[in-house]
């Protein structure tokens, strides 16, 4: 037996184990030398050798989930064919009225009918407050090249909290109630366009209002009598004829920066059954915009005065006299804080362009309610200011908000869909 | 022991092939490359990109996407060039072109009369009114209507757009004014449009009429507009400023990177081009089956200079971003007291063609597109410096050529117009061209005589250096590293002998070349110039132009 460890056998394990090492030396060399074969020779093979590489891991464009969200959006125009289509069902969104507060519903849209010369239009929403209206119109917007419009329409709707505080401009805040206002409505509208900045128009409705008691809180009738609030126990039909004129110069339209809006309009409420509340009213309004800084601040001035007159021995019933209070007239008061058979409001804003999307504006609104025109005056005017911001673009306001102070109905925190005047 | 000796051995193989080859040289023996072949690969599988408007708007604005490093471009070439490329064909950088040439731009005919051409479908993309329609051959094209408060506004702007970024360069559709006679109107018997409601239905001369309502008429009754001929192959979307196309191949440069992208915002500044974004841009995938490569578009130049498409440029354009914080909040805490300095700019009270253009103000470095730009946002002064040596290629009289092939029909709107592009081109290249040390095109011949420009003096935008500090020295290639002593010469001239010690035996010699002026204290950082032995004398093939302060 040999030894394990014998010399022969430790030589011929030293000669074996060199050559291992020598053919693994080899190998690595060879290796070494195939990788330096790899190194590219020219920047072009640089450039195809990194392309290669890319082509082995493509993957297609992934787009996120926002990404998409808003792509499908801008590319179906979904927010065009939400809120504005010209054919077919939408959801209907935004107020019904002042205080109504959020309503949605559906609504359904057909344009360029008879003969591509009429738009219908259709409505059914209902407001958090449980406000809601019914609401059809048959409109030619544009006849005779755009000189002509008219239009049918008819409504049926009931505002159950309707804010009363007492007629005239000593009403009390802690006399708050509400009543309910349920009316239907049908009529025409015609008028014609000579200029772009004129209007002449024309109008004729007949209206069924039915007062009863408010839904939330105090109710009128616990607080106030028919001497108090005319109207208030019966309530007669209506036809009501308007005549108005307005010219329009703002520029833009929708957000103006100069120019001016200047309207008045002739009412006429003609009592159809009791011979008790048919009046005469007048309303000015008139807006006019002072542009600074190349458009880039605004100096906003509003103006509005209405004047009733009840024919000889009848009154102007409370659910149709003006009002004033809320978040689009006097801000720093309660939602028709005054009533009256005669108003006064007035309005001043300075607006200035923080962003494109953005603006900011300091207002001052001021007015008066008052039985006797004579009493139309600059004295005693209830007055607040207030700091606001708007969103939108020159084309018109999304969003408004606000805070109004200085009056002594509180504070008041706004937010509305669009513009506030 | 055995598997120390093996792992002994396996270090020192690597060793001796490390040894025996040389590492990746400085440059490849095909430097500076002229064209970047990044059409070899297959990039059939490639798919089409939507973009969101929003999305791009609301990324760019408050996400600020890309690779942001500032580093140097990635895909020039070591002469410090843009390769041509999918992207990018050298034109007027590289050889000289007729003006005739670069009034023409990517047009293959000079005029075109559409009439009677049929409408195939609506235009659903952009603000600007418009429609498709082919030619008899079949081929499609779009038009696109001028608003009508301002007429000839938007379409002379976008052929003169596409005449300028032609030349320089960019791939750009082919485009002509048109007059379109509504009494021609032709609509295809299949043509679709997409009403409100989102569906596609039959078009009518209804959809055809409310089209034109939005459109600028002549006093001859007909219309204004671009017609734009569609560029060839498969549309793929668009192309973003950042990152890189992760279905094409060829594609690996991120674009934020670019040099031809991050310089193409002097070009936007000078035009006012704030429209300037990926989306408008086209990615279209070209030839056979098997060897399909993307091409890489600009497109949609009918908001540049005083245009705003549909309207008059709003005065903000090129001077703010929409969203643009620092001033926002000057404004929303002041109540307004603080005025942007832009508001108070006044525009000349031209031709309703001209729109909101003008050039006092302009101050290029303060020039914005819409939004942020990634590429735009990593521009460096040595991608500036290429940008602006383009721009310094058109001549008044070019210029002046260029415009006209708006057709404006008031010569004092062409005129103004002109003068406008030339005050702002003369602001880009005292910008730009005088950002770094401008030494360009240099040159050594075979006796050793150095010769170089200085392009902002060639411009007329500098007065010449009081001197030239120029460092000579051997270059390795291997090691990319300078050898040996050093020799340094002042000159007072574009000129200089290379040291003999220091060309004789030499493969590459490199020389250093700082520039001594008062005014631009910049100009010292050296333009580092390689130049290699060749058969007939110096080949030039690297130039590194070193900026002063900037980190790699």
């Amino acid at each position: 037996m040999l030894p394990s460890n014998s010399g022969l056998g430790a030589r011929d394990s030293g000669f074996v184990g060199r050559t291992k090492i020598l053919l693994f030396t080899m190998l690595c060399l060879a290796v070494a030398t195939q990788v330096s074969a790899q190194e590219p020779a020219t920047r072009a093979e640089e450039l195809a050798r990194e392309r290669e590489e890319k082509s082995k891991q493509l993957t297609p464009p992934q787009s996120g989930r926002v990404e998409r969200t808003l792509l499908s959006l801008e590319s179906g125009r979904f927010f065009e064919r939400l809120l504005a289509p010209p054919e077919g069902f939408y959801p209907k969104i935004g107020n019904i009225t002042a205080g109504s507060g959020f309503a949605l519903g559906p609504g359904y849209r057909h344009a360029g009918i008879l003969g591509e010369r009429a738009d219908f239009s259709t409505f059914a929403a209902v407001s958090l407050q449980r406000y809601w209206m019914i609401d059809a119109r048959l409109t030619f917007p544009a006849l005779a090249d755009g000189r002509v419009f008219a239009d049918v329409h008819g409504r049926l709707f009931d505002f159950p909290s309707e804010d009363f505080f007492g007629v005239g401009p000593e009403s009390r805040r802690e006399d708050e109630t509400t009543y309910t206002l349920h009316s239907s409505q049908v009529g025409a509208v015609g008028g014609v366009r000579p200029a772009s900045w004129l209007t002449l128009g024309t109008s004729v409705d007949y209206l069924t209002p039915s007062i009863s008691a408010g839904r939330d809180g105090q109710t009128i009738g616990d607080l106030f009598t028919a001497a108090q609030a005319p109207g208030l126990d019966i309530q007669p039909d209506f036809v009501k004829l308007e005549l108005s004129a307005d010219v329009n110069t703002r520029e833009p339209r929708g957000n103006p920066r100069r120019g001016g809006q200047y309207k008045i309009a002739y009412e006429r409420y003609n009592d159809l059954d009791l011979d008790s509340f048919s009046f005469n009213r007048v309303n000015l309004d008139l807006q006019h915009y002072i542009p600074l800084l190349r458009d880039r601040r605004v100096l906003a001035l509003h103006a509005v005065v209405s004047t009733s007159n009840a024919d000889a021995g009848q009154t102007v019933p409370f659910y149709y006299q003006r009002t004033l209070g809320g978040p689009d007239d006097l801000r720093g008061f309660r939602r028709f804080r005054f009533r009256d058979d005669h108003t006064l409001l007035l309005q001043a804003e300075y607006r200035w362009e923080i962003f494109t999307a953005m603006d900011g504006a300091i207002f001052y609104d001021a007015g008066k309610v008052a039985s006797r025109r004579e009493d139309l005056d600059l004295e005693d005017l209830e007055h607040d200011y207030g700091i606001g911001f708007r969103f939108g673009t020159r084309n018109g306001v999304f969003l408004r908000v606000e805070g109004a102070f200085g009056s002594n109905g509180g504070k008041h925190f706004i937010m509305r869909f669009g513009h506030v005047f | 022991m055995f598997f120390r000796r093996l792992l002994v051995a396996a270090v020192a193989a690597l060793a001796l092939t490390e040894t025996g080859r040389s590492a990746a040289p400085r440059f490849y023996p095909d430097d500076p490359i002229q064209v970047d072949r990044d059409n070899q690969l297959d990039a059939g599988k490639a798919t089409p990109i939507e973009g969101s408007n929003g999305y791009d708007f609301g990324e760019q604005t408050f996400l600020k996407p890309g690779d942001r490093r500032n580093i140097r471009a990635v895909n020039i070439n070591t002469m410090d060039e843009v390769p041509d490329s999918s992207w990018f064909t050298n034109r007027i950088g590289r050889r000289d072109m007729s003006i005739a040439e670069i009034v023409r731009g990517p047009n293959s005919v000079d005029t075109i009369n559409v009439d009677g051409w049929p409408i195939v479908r609506d235009k659903t993309s952009g603000i600007t009114p418009g429609y498709r329609i082919t030619d008899p051959s079949g081929r499609l094209y779009q038009i696109k209507f001028d608003p009508p408060s301002n007429p000839e506004m938007a379409s002379s702007a976008e052929v003169i757009g596409a005449a300028i970024y032609h030349a320089i360069g960019y791939n750009i559709v082919e485009g002509h004014v048109v007059e379109i006679d509504p009494e021609k109107i032709v609509i295809a018997p299949n043509a679709t449009a997409v009403d409100m409601t989102g569906r596609r239905r039959p078009m009518t001369r209804e959809d055809v009429d409310k089209l034109l309502a939005r459109a600028a008429r002549l006093p001859n009754g007909k219309y204004r507009a671009t017609v734009s001929r569609f560029a060839e192959g498969s549309p793929l979307g668009y192309f973003k400023y950042y990152g890189t196309r992760p279905d094409d191949p060829n594609d690996i440069h991120p674009h934020e990177h670019r040099r031809e992208l991050r310089g193409s915002r002097v070009l936007a500044a000078w035009l006012n081009h704030d429209d300037s974004r990926g989306l408008n841009s086209l990615d279209m995938l070209e030839g056979p089956a098997g060897a399909r490569f993307v091409r890489h578009y600009m497109f949609d130049f009918g908001s540049i200079m005083g245009s705003g498409s549909v309207f008059a440029q709003v005065p903000r354009a090129g001077n703010e971003y929409i969203l643009e914080w620092g001033p926002a909040l000057k404004t929303l805490a002041t109540l307004g007291l603080y005025v942007r300095p832009w508001i108070l700019v006044d525009y000349p009270n031209t031709s309703p063609a001209v729109g909101r253009f003008e050039s006092e103000f302009f101050d290029p470095v303060k020039w914005r597109p819409e939004y942020p730009n990634p590429a735009f946002d990593l521009m460096r002064p040595d991608d500036a410096f290429w940008g602006a040596r383009l721009v310094a290629r058109f001549s008044d009289e070019a210029i002046r050529a260029i415009v006209a092939k708006g057709h404006y029909s008031d010569p004092e709107a062409a005129r103004y117009i002109a003068d406008t592009l030339i005050k702002r081109r003369d602001k880009v290249l005292k910008t730009w061209l005088t950002g770094v040390n401008p030494i360009v095109n240099p040159r050594l011949t075979v006796s050793g005589a150095l010769t170089f420009e200085n392009a902002a003096v060639a411009a007329g935008v500098a007065t010449t250096p009081t001197a030239y500090v120029l460092t000579w020295s051997k270059f390795d290639n291997a090691t990319g590293t300078t050898v040996g002593d050093t020799q340094e010469v002042r000159v007072t001239e574009a000129r200089g002998d290379v040291p003999a010690a220091i060309a004789q035996g030499a493969e590459f010699v490199s020389v250093a070349i700082r520039s001594i002026h008062p005014d631009f204290p910049d100009w010292q950082a050296p333009v580092n110039v390689y130049f290699r032995k060749a058969a007939d004398g110096w080949q030039p093939v690297g130039l590194d132009r070193q900026l002063s302060g900037a980190a790699e």
